[in-house]
C-alpha cells in the first residue's frame, strides 16, 4: 500500500539546510499496524507527514495506494488526503468553537458530502470511538481522552485506508492513552491501516511492526 | 456536480468563524456599514440640491431663448445703433414667419426712466415691463388671481397691469385681492387685471446672476401700452419658446439667422438659452457631487481597511486551524474560499444596514423638502454589489495568504 524508495528530505533555514531524511526505503501494506520510534530530532514527525501526503519529497519515489505522489500538484494532493488519509495528532486540533459533531462534518464538507449522508456517518463514526453521547459537546467541555476520540472519528469519517498517528497519548495519561491505543487496536482489526509515531516503548508494543529511526535513516525494522 | 449545498456549507462555516471574534466582526461590519450610508447620503443630499436648482431654474421656463443685438456689431446706422436695435418689425416678422421650431415669442420692453408707482399713499419699487399675452406660458408664470391679458388686450394699448406678489404687499397690504383696482404707473392709471403666484429664486438669487431682479417685485403691462409711454418703438429684447428642451439651440441660431438674413450683414445678434444654464448647472451639480462622493468614499474604504486588518489578524491567529483543515482534506481554493467567503459576509451585512441606514436618511430627506429622492432598486444594487466588491478587495490579501500556508509549517504553529 505505502511504497517508499531512496527518500530524501532536508529544510532550508536562510542559507543553511538540514538534511532530515538521508535515503529512507520503507512498504507498508495494508492492514498493517507499524510504529515509528526514534530519539527526538530524528525525523520521524517528517517522514509521518511525507506518507500522509502533507509535504513534499526532495529526492525518491513514493507510492500509495497505487497512486504516484512525488509529481502530485496541491489539489491532488488535497484529494489524496481527503479520500485516502486520516490524521491524528498528539493535540488533537479541534476547532474549539464548533462542537463534536461540527468538527467530525468538516472532512466530509471538503469532499462534498451532502448533508443527511454527513448526520448518518458523523453518528456511525461516533459509536465506533463510544462517544454516541457526546456529539453536541464543545471540545472544551470533554475530556483529553474524549477530545482524542472526536478527533479519530474525525480521520475515520471519510473511510480511510490509512491513519497517519502522530504520538496519540502524547498529551493524554496512562490510562487514557492505553484507551486509544486499544480503539487502534480495534480499528486496526476492523482493516484500517495505521502508521504511528511514538517513542513509548509500552505504545508501540500496541503496533505489529516497530520501525527505528536513527539519524534520517531506518536503523531497525522488526516485526 | 457542485450544489447550492456546497456554498451553503461553506457560508455557515464562515458564519461560525465571524460569531467566534462577535466584537471585531461587528466593528467590522460598522465601518462598512457607515461607508455605504455615507455614500447614500451624500448621493441623496446632492441629487436634493440638483432638484432645487432645477425647481428653480425651472422658473424661467425651461424652454426658453432669449434673443438680442449684439451692440458691437459693425452697423454703420448710427440711428439703430442709438436704441435697442430691435424693433416691431423684427418682432411681426419673427412672430409671422421666423423658425419652424419656435412655439411662441414675446416681446420685452423696460423703460430708461423709474416710473413712479402708487396707489393712495403708498407706494412701490417694482420693475415694470412691457410683454404681450403668450409671455406668461413663456416664463413658466401662473396667476393666483385674476386673468391674463388677451390679445386685445395688447392691440389696444389697454391700461391693465398684472403684478407680483411684493407689489401687492407693498401697495394693498399682504393677503389682499387687488383684482379691478387701479394703480398709477408714472401719469397713467392702470387697472390690475390679476395677480403673479410667488416665485422663489433664493438659491439662485444666494449664488448671484439671475438673483438680479426679484421675480416677485414685478409688474407686466402690454408692451404696446409701454412703447407709447415710452414715445419710442424699441424692444429691448425678445423671449421665445422653443417647441422642446432639446431644440432651444437650433431656435436660436434659427432667429439669429432669420434677423440677420432681414436686416442686413451688418447685424449680429446674441442670444442665450435656457438649455446652456441647464447644461452649465448640471455640470458644476455634478462636480460638487463628485467631491461628495469621494470624500464618502474614503469612509468606505477605511471600513474596507478595516475588514482587511481584521481578516490579517484572523488568518494569523488561526494558522494551526488552517494547517488542520489541510490535514483534512482541504485545498488552496478551499481555503481561499473560506476567508474570502467571510470577508464578504461581514462587508454584505455591513452593506446592508449601511443601505438600511443611508435610504431612511434619503427618505427623511425626501419627507421634508418633498423631492424624489427615495434610493431607487438600482441605488440598492450597486450599493450591495459594492459591497461584495469591497469584501473580495479587502478579503482577498489575508485569503490567499492563508491558502498558501504551508500545512506542515501551519500545524507546527504556536
Ligand atoms: N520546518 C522545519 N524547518 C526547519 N527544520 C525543521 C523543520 N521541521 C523539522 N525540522 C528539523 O528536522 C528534524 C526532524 O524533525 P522531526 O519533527 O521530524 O523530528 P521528530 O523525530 O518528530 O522529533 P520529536 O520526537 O521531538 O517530535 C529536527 O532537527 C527539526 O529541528
Ligand atoms: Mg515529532
Amino acid at each position: 500500500m505505502i511504497n517508499l524508495q531512496g527518500i530524501h528530505k532536508s529544510y532550508h533555514m536562510g542559507d543553511v539546510t538540514v538534511p532530515v531524511l538521508n535515503g529512507i526505503d520503507l512498504t507498508i501494506n495494508a492492514g498493517e499496524f507499524v510504529a515509528i520510534m526514534g530519539p527526538s530530532g530524528s525525523g520521524k514527525t517528517t517522514l509521518l507527514n511525507l506518507i500522509g501526503c502533507l509535504d513534499s519529497i526532495d529526492s525518491g519515489e513514493y507510492s500509495l495506494a497505487g497512486e504516484q505522489i512525488n509529481t502530485l500538484d496541491d489539489k491532488s494532493m488535497a484529494r489524496i488526503r481527503s479520500q485516502h488519509i486520516g490524521f491524528v495528532f498528539q493535540l488533537f486540533n479541534l476547532i474549539p468553537r464548533i462542537s463534536a459533531r461540527r468538527n467530525i462534518e468538516l472532512p466530509m464538507i471538503y469532499a462534498n458530502i451532502n448533508k443527511a449522508d454527513r448526520f448518518t456517518r458523523t453518528s456511525s463514526v461516533l459509536e465506533r470511538v463510544g462517544l454516541s453521547d457526546r456529539a453536541t459537546h464543545m471540545p472544551t467541555q470533554l475530556s483529553g481522552g474524549q477530545q482524542q476520540r472526536v478527533a479519530i472519528a474525525r480521520a475515520l469519517v471519510n473511510n480511510p485506508e490509512l491513519l497517519v498517528v502522530d504520538e496519540p497519548t502524547g498529551s493524554l495519561d496512562s490510562k487514557n492513552g492505553e484507551e486509544i491505543m486499544q480503539l487502534f487496536e480495534k480499528l486496526n482489526a476492523e482493516g484500517v491501516t495505521i502508521v504511528m509515531v511514538t517513542h513509548e516503548l509500552d505504545i508501540a508494543a500496541y503496533a505489529q511492526r516497530q520501525v527505528h529511526l536513527l539519524d534520517g535513516k531506518i536503523d531497525q525494522d522488526k516485526s | 456536480m457542485i450544489s447550492i449545498q456546497f456554498y451553503f456549507d461553506r457560508l455557515i462555516q464562515a458564519f461560525y468563524a465571524l460569531r467566534d471574534n462577535r466584537l471585531r466582526s461587528v466593528l467590522s461590519v460598522l465601518g462598512i456599514a457607515v461607508g455605504i450610508a455615507a455614500v447614500m447620503a451624500v448621493g441623496a443630499v446632492s441629487k436634493g440640491g440638483s432638484y432645487l436648482v432645477f425647481s428653480e431654474l425651472e422658473t424661467f421656463g425651461l424652454n426658453s431663448v432669449w434673443v438680442y443685438r449684439d451692440r458691437n456689431d459693425k452697423d454703420p446706422n448710427r440711428r439703430i445703433r442709438k436704441g435697442t436695435g430691435l424693433d416691431n418689425y423684427d418682432y411681426y416678422a419673427l412672430k409671422d414667419s421666423c423658425c419652424s421650431v419656435m412655439e411662441k415669442i414675446t416681446p420685452m420692453v423696460f423703460s430708461s426712466e423709474r416710473n413712479i408707482i402708487q396707489t393712495g399713499n403708498r407706494y412701490s419699487n417694482a420693475r415694470v415691463s412691457g410683454v404681450n399675452s403668450d409671455y406668461l406660458d413663456i416664463n413658466n408664470d401662473h396667476l393666483i388671481y385674476g386673468r391674463n391679458f388677451r390679445p386685445i388686450d395688447i392691440k389696444r394699448r389697454r391700461a391693465s397691469a398684472l403684478i407680483g406678489p411684493t407689489v401687492v404687499e407693498d401697495l394693498f397690504g399682504k393677503d389682499s385681492n387687488p383684482v379691478g383696482k387701479d394703480i398709477r404707473i408714472g401719469l397713467r392709471r392702470f387697472t390690475v387685471i390679476g395677480v403673479l403666484e410667488e416665485k422663489s429664486r433664493d438659491f439662485l438669487a444666494s449664488i448671484g446672476s439671475a438673483g438680479g431682479q426679484d421675480a416677485n417685485n414685478r409688474i407686466l403691462i402690454p408692451f404696446t401700452l409701454f412703447q407709447q409711454m415710452n414715445g419710442s418703438k424699441a424692444i429691448n429684447f425678445f423671449h421665445l419658446k422653443a417647441r422642446s428642451l432639446e431644440e432651444a439651440d437650433l431656435l436660436s441660431e434659427q432667429a439669429k439667422a432669420f434677423l440677420k438674413r432681414r436686416n442686413g450683414k451688418n447685424y449680429q445678434y446674441k442670444t442665450e438659452t435656457m438649455a446652456t444654464y441647464i447644461g452649465t448647472a448640471d455640470r458644476i451639480l455634478s462636480g460638487v457631487a463628485m467631491i461628495g462622493v469621494i470624500a464618502a468614499s474614503i469612509s468606505l474604504l477605511v471600513g474596507g481597511l478595516g475588514i482587511m486588518n481584521i481578516m490579517s489578524t484572523s488568518v494569523l491567529e488561526r494558522t494551526r486551524e488552517i494547517g488542520l483543515r489541510k490535514a483534512i482534506g482541504a485545498s488552496q481554493t478551499d481555503i481561499l474560499m473560506q476567508f474570502l467567503l467571510e470577508a464578504i459576509v461581514i462587508s454584505t451585512v455591513g452593506g446592508s444596514l449601511g443601505l438600511v441606514l443611508g435610504a431612511s436618511a434619503s427618505i427623511i430627506l425626501a419627507m421634508i423638502t418633498g423631492f424624489p429622492l427615495t434610493p431607487t432598486p438600482l441605488v440598492i444594487l450597486i450599493a450591495l454589489v459594492v459591497s461584495v466588491i469591497v469584501g473580495v478587495a479587502s478579503g482577498f490579501l489575508p485569503a490567499r495568504r492563508a491558502s498558501r500556508l504551508h500545512p506542515v509549517e501551519a500545524l507546527r504553529y504556536e
